[in-house]
């Protein structure tokens, strides 16, 4: 925290500042509340016990008293006004950033982390505005005029006051330098603790059957003990600071107190006067002793906008306008990196009315190339829409991902993206919602996705539960469907469709893939299944991708294979290497595409047989092979 | 104590839970008497000193009083401090051992069992509920319990100079008191219902949105998304808000009966009678005295809050465990004993296991448990399953053996029940019908045992957000740096470790830097670490290319016949038959 205020704060969310306008306002009526409260009181008891008449004193003290608890109300609710609209503010800037650096940008984010962030993590800020800003307001206002008002009424006090008061600021400025970095450890701390349970809480299946789940016990007990050192630590220099503040502060008032006492024995000071200056001196320090106390509050909530800025200005531009309804796609020589290394380079086509089917082994890069296809990873080489250059091809791509990510309710809710049904009770009954037009062509979607037999009313708990793995395979892939039926996003891309299925499934659902390609849909496929592969119009074969080529073992001919590979991949796009399709039931392929189905038909025999098979085809069966040769070695 | 409190008894198990021991309370508490107490008795000595010294008596007279505040002042500022250390450090320290209990509770019920409940919602509950709970000593128990000693010591301290003073006082602390929870509660009794389960469908949307963010993009869903999010953001707004009202009337209810307790005192208390030392000390005290009673209502607002979190917590795992999930046979506090850590101060009271939550609903079973078969033979008639809160069974009548060593392959239609099937093997279901391990029938062993027999590679193996060697080690702890390699080779993943940078190379949140054929070769390394007699794949191969995938279940298969290893594999691929003594099909 550079100063008392926070600039970004105040810069980025606009009800902030109009906090501190209004709140400037309010902070001097309660000022002038207070002074005359103290004002009030004083002349009232003198006036009482000198036998005078106290009545106009004691309307004095009640309108005061009338002023100052409006005021107090107010400044606490308008403090509380402006948190909860800067949190909400910055929730949604938050998740925004978020959602613009994409799924990419969130695999190096945690979600745990994230999603306490916009939630506790934002609370923090509560403290902030709900009480650190209303008592630096209250400071820059009221002491002054404070001063002022004692300067007046005797300025022996004002000088024993204006003495003593620098000392808590500047005793506060360097707690406060102390705060930031503990502050810092016990937010971390806390994100620790929230994205290690929600790792538990995933992960407890293959706990539980690997008989570690007892043991996590331990660690989580570890792991609140940290966060209670760390939240002890920072408490710990709150609580000193705030004795010391304390002690500075009533002690101040203490010599205030009995040096007027022993003015009022000489009788130099009278009675209201000296009651006065006694209730009116704690008044000034308590605005500035409150800033040092809740001034953790505040560093707690600043510890927490690092954060959040650090999002804000991690978030990339916002994206320009994408071409939709496109009806073909072409990749030329596109290329991903991780990290800086290229990981694939691929050519190919895909068209209205063609399948096309991206093959290749594990870790060879097929969902990498889906990535940039959807933005999410960003490409060099060049990505057509219809003929023309875009940066992705989000807007024109109806996509089936590998793990279905479906959300919680029903299965039509999750075909026709309704959004999750997160009511904390669990599931709740079919969402009657969906209209009865709607409702057909969600059927039709899973019937395309062949999954006719699944109940579009069926309630899903978390992670697709109450589906098998084929099933909520097939909900995605009617999700994916129901999209390119309803929208202008007319090419279909499937990851790993059939990856759970069994054949006879996969055949029905492979002759579904046909249906959706005569209605003029264009299909990329990825799978190494042969039934797939088999029914593509063209196959296009990845390399060995990035762990073959990268091994050290592998050395330097390993890029050599790899070019190899790719530029089988570009020869598919360029078309030297695949013929369009000239009738129904004619296909045709790249060399390497033609060798995983040779190997395909040699299936029958031993592994080896089948790895003799591939190698017989281009370098990308080749590279399959070589840990196989090792591990026999 | 729960019907006084509109608590249940699960809540109530929680909340003892988190309260800090007796003895860490009192002191609080004394601590908090003192500090509070000082601060009255400061303002009260202050203004008797100052309209005392008017009346100019000799300076001796007043060395009492100023020795007096200075005294109380300091008083004060340290009894603050130490109050707040202890109590905070208390309040702490019981958390951890709640924590561990809701985990236990989750692990009791197990995988299957949470299947419906939103993980951001179990996370919130986790987090900030279980945070909430340090609440209760702090802003419920110890400022409640100061205020009325402090708040009755003042009245008491005032009837002795004046008791209708003291009646006014009394009458104004009521007052302040009954008006200013009357108030709070209308304007936030709602607020204090809502305000948790909205953060938490706040929490449940945020997390399912980051977690699917590549679909919410793809689909161009991110801004529905999102404007579901800011109606959720809106309703805790608005409890939030309505919260603040009821806190801002409390101060202003304080305010305005601080004002009116001095006004009358001094209306009502004749100067003759009591003399101006004492009548500005009767009239000043109220201000102190009200300021520390406000600490009851904002305790009551505070406690409101504590209660639906604890009610929260106590939930996070279903009550009871449905019938369709295992039991233990019989409760072993050993077998749940936490482990002993060495200096570390982690506050786990020896009763935990049972006693911090009611106790767990078991389905029925027998006395004690049965221990482990020698025998590893498998025998299952007349089997059914289903799942949590399913109207029917997934498999049913169901009939295989499985001597020692077999490999079998089970095949079937896409949900005909192969993941139940297995499942139920691993004891993660709870079955119908006879299951046996070398004769022992299996609902009569407690379910880790018969996962030391029987263990699962799962369809979508979990990925720990650690490195590639945790993610290995758990399988076999005693597995050398040179097994780890040995296995990654096995499964074809050594070159792609190594160009990582080692086995201490990050697979980040879910696995995300990972491929899905690469995760799933990770837990067939993990299969070939483990030595459990009998091993379930489930579609272990899936996402892997079908010549790597032949691969690693020729080695896997080849070495479980060589170890005399029984191995069931589920596939919807076809296995190469030489690899397999003989086929079931699922229906």
């Amino acid at each position: 925290m550079a100063g008392p205020i926070d600039r970004r704060l105040l810069t980025r969310a606009r009800p902030a500042r109009t906090f501190l306008v209004l709140g400037a306002l309010i902070g001097l009526a309660q000022t002038l509340g207070i002074v005359g409260t103290a004002a009030g009181a004083a002349l009232a008891i003198a006036a009482l016990v000198g036998g005078a008449p106290a009545a106009s004193a004691l309307a004095l003290l009640v309108a005061s008293v009338l002023v100052r608890t409006a005021a107090t109300w107010a400044l606490e609710g308008a403090g509380a006004r402006a948190a909860s609209a800067v949190k909400s503010q910055l929730r949604a800037a938050v998740l925004t950033a978020v959602s613009a650096a994409g799924p990419d940008g969130m695999a190096r984010r945690d979600r745990a982390r994230v999603t306490t962030l916009v939630g506790r993590g934002l609370d923090a800020l509560d403290g902030y505005f709900g009480s650190y800003l209303p008592q630096f307001l209250l400071t820059v206002i009221a002491v002054p005029v404070l001063l002022g008002v004692l300067a007046l009424a005797d300025p022996e006090t004002a000088i024993i006051v204006a003495c003593t008061l620098p000392v808590i600021p500047v005793f506060m400025v360097l707690v406060g330098l102390a705060t930031h970095a503990t502050q810092q450890r016990q937010w971390a701390a806390l994100g620790t603790l929230a994205s290690g349970f929600l790792e538990l809480v995933e992960g407890l299946s293959t706990l539980t059957l690997f008989g570690r789940q007892h043991r996590q016990e331990q660690r989580i007990a570890n792991v609140t003990e940290h966060y209670r050192a760390r939240t002890m630590a920072v408490l710990r220099v709150t609580f000193v600071s705030g004795f010391v503040l304390e002690i500075a502060g009533t002690l101040s008032v203490a010599i205030v107190a009995v040096t007027i006492g022993v003015r009022l024995v000489e009788g130099s000071v009278p009675l209201a006067l000296g009651l006065f200056v006694l209730l009116l001196t704690p008044e000034v320090y308590v605005p500035i002793r409150q800033v040092g106390a809740r001034f953790h509050a505040s560093a707690d909530g600043v510890a927490v906008a690092d954060e959040v800025f650090a999002i804000l200005d991690d978030a990339p531009a916002p994206r320009g306008p994408r071409a939709a309804g496109a009806r073909s796609l072409e990749l030329d020589q596109l290329s991903v990196g991780y990290d800086g290394v290229e990981v694939v380079r691929v050519s190919l086509r895909v068209t209205a009315g063609r399948i096309t089917a991206l093959a290749g082994p594990s870790g060879a890069g097929k969902s990498t190339v889906v990535a940039a296809l959807l933005g999410f990873r960003p490409h060099g080489g060049r990505l057509l829409l219809d003929g023309v250059e875009a940066t992705d091809a989000r807007h024109a791509i109806a996509w089936a991902p590998q793990r279905p990510a479906l959300v919680a309710g029903s299965v039509a809710s999750n075909v026709a993206m309704r959004g999750p049904d997160v009511s904390p009770a669990g599931v709740s009954p079919a969402d009657g919602s969906l209209a009865d037009a709607e409702l057909a062509t969600v059927r039709r979607a899973l019937h395309l996705a062949a999954a006719d037999l699944i109940d579009p009313a069926l309630v899903l708990g978390e992670e697709s539960a109450g589906l098998s793995g084929g099933q909520a395979q097939r909900v995605a892939l009617a999700r994916a469907i129901h999209r390119a039926l309803t929208t202008d996003a007319r090419l279909l891309v499937l990851d790993e469709p059939t990856s759970a299925l069994d054949a006879a499934t996969e055949a029905e659902l492979v002759g579904r893939l046909r249906e959706l390609a005569d209605q003029g849909i264009g299909v990329l496929v990825v799978s190494h299944r042969d039934a797939v592969l088999a029914a593509a119009d063209t196959v296009v074969t990845l390399g060995a991708g990035a762990g073959a080529r990268a091994g050290a073992a592998a050395g330097a001919d390993a890029g050599a294979r790899d070019r190899a590979a790719a530029g089988a991949g570009a020869g598919a796009g360029a078309g030297a290497g695949v013929r369009a399709r000239a009738g129904a039931g004619e296909r045709d392929s790249v060399a390497a595409g033609a060798g995983v189905r040779a190997g395909a038909g040699a299936r029958a025999g031993a592994a080896a047989g089948t790895a003799a098979g591939v190698g017989g085809g281009a370098g990308a069966g080749a590279a399959s092979v070589v840990p196989l040769r090792r591990g026999e070695s | 104590m729960s019907r006084l409190l509109g608590t249940d008894a699960p809540t109530d198990a929680v909340l003892r839970a988190a309260l800090p021991s007796r003895r860490a309370m009192l002191t609080a508490l004394g601590l908090g008497v003192l500090g509070s107490g000082s601060a009255v008795a400061l303002l009260a000595t202050s203004a008797w000193l100052i309209t005392r010294a008017a009346e100019q008596p000799p300076i001796l007279y007043l060395t009492f009083a100023i020795v007096g505040v200075r005294a109380f002042a300091l008083a004060r500022a340290f009894f603050r401090y130490a109050e707040r250390l202890a109590g905070h450090d208390a309040a702490f320290r019981g958390l951890g051992a709640v924590r561990v209990a809701v985990w236990r509770r989750l692990t009791r019920v197990g995988p299957d069992g949470l299947a419906n409940e939103r993980r951001g919602d179990l996370l919130t509950r986790f987090v900030a509920d279980v945070d909430r709970l340090q609440d209760l000593p702090l802003r419920v128990v110890q400022p409640a319990a100061t205020a009325i000693v402090v708040g009755l010591g003042a009245v008491v301290a005032v009837a002795l100079a004046d008791l209708r003073a003291a009646a006014i006082l009394l009458v104004v602390l009521v007052a302040v008191v009954v008006a200013a929870t009357s108030v709070q509660r209308r304007i936030a009794a709602a607020a204090d219902r809502e305000l948790a389960p909205a953060r938490a469908r706040l929490d449940a949307l945020v997390l399912e949105h980051v977690g699917r963010l590549d679909v919410l993009a793809a689909f161009d869903a991110v801004d529905a998304s999102l404007a579901r999010i800011g109606a959720a953001d809106a309703a805790v707004r608005s409890a939030d808000l309505n919260r603040a009202r009821g806190t801002g009337a409390i101060a202003g209810i304080g305010a305005l009966g601080a004002g009116l307790a001095t006004l009358t005192v001094l209306l009502a208390v004749p100067v003759s009678e009591v003399g101006g030392p004492v009548l500005a000390l009767l009239a000043l005290v109220p201000i102190a005295a009200v300021d520390v009673v406000l600490a009851v209502p904002t305790a009551l607002s505070a406690w409101s809050e504590v209660r639906v979190g604890a009610g929260r917590v106590a939930r996070a795992a279903p009550l009871e465990i449905p019938p369709e999930l295992p039991g233990r046979p019989a409760e072993q506090p050993a077998a749940v004993a936490l482990p002993e850590h060495g200096s570390a101060p982690v506050a786990l009271p020896a009763g935990l296991p049972d006693e911090t939550f009611a106790p767990v609903a078991l389905s029925a079973g027998p006395s004690a448990p049965v221990a482990l078969p020698a025998g590893h033979g498998i025998r299952l008639r007349g089997v059914a399953a289903r799942w949590p809160g399913a109207s029917a069974d997934a498999v049913s009548d169901l009939a295989l053996d499985l001597a020692p060593g077999e490999r079998v392959l089970v095949t079937g239609p896409s949900g005909a029940g192969k993941t139940t099937f297995a499942h139920v093997l691993v004891r993660l279901l709870e079955y119908r019908g006879s299951y046996r391990i070398g004769g022992v029938e299996v609902r009569d062993l407690d379910p880790d045992d018969v996962r030391r027999v029987v263990t699962l590679i799962e369809q979508r193996p979990h990925v720990f957000d650690e490195s590639v060697r945790q993610n290995l080690l758990f399988a076999r702890e005693s597995a050398t740096e040179a097994d780890l390699f040995e296995v990654l080779r096995r499964v074809g993943l050594d070159d792609w470790v190594t160009a990582r940078g080692g086995l201490d190379a990050r697979v980040g949140d879910r696995g995300s830097l990972v491929s899905g054929g690469q995760a799933q070769r990770l837990a067939l390394a993990r299969a070939l670490l483990t030595d459990t007699p009998v091993l379930v794949l489930d579609e272990p191969t899936a996402n892997v290319d079908r010549d790597r995938a032949d691969a690693v279940l020729a080695d896997l298969l080849g070495s479980a016949a060589a170890s005399g290893r029984t191995v069931l594999l589920i596939s919807h691929a076809p296995v190469d038959s030489t690899l397999i003594d003989r086929e079931v099909r699922l229906a």
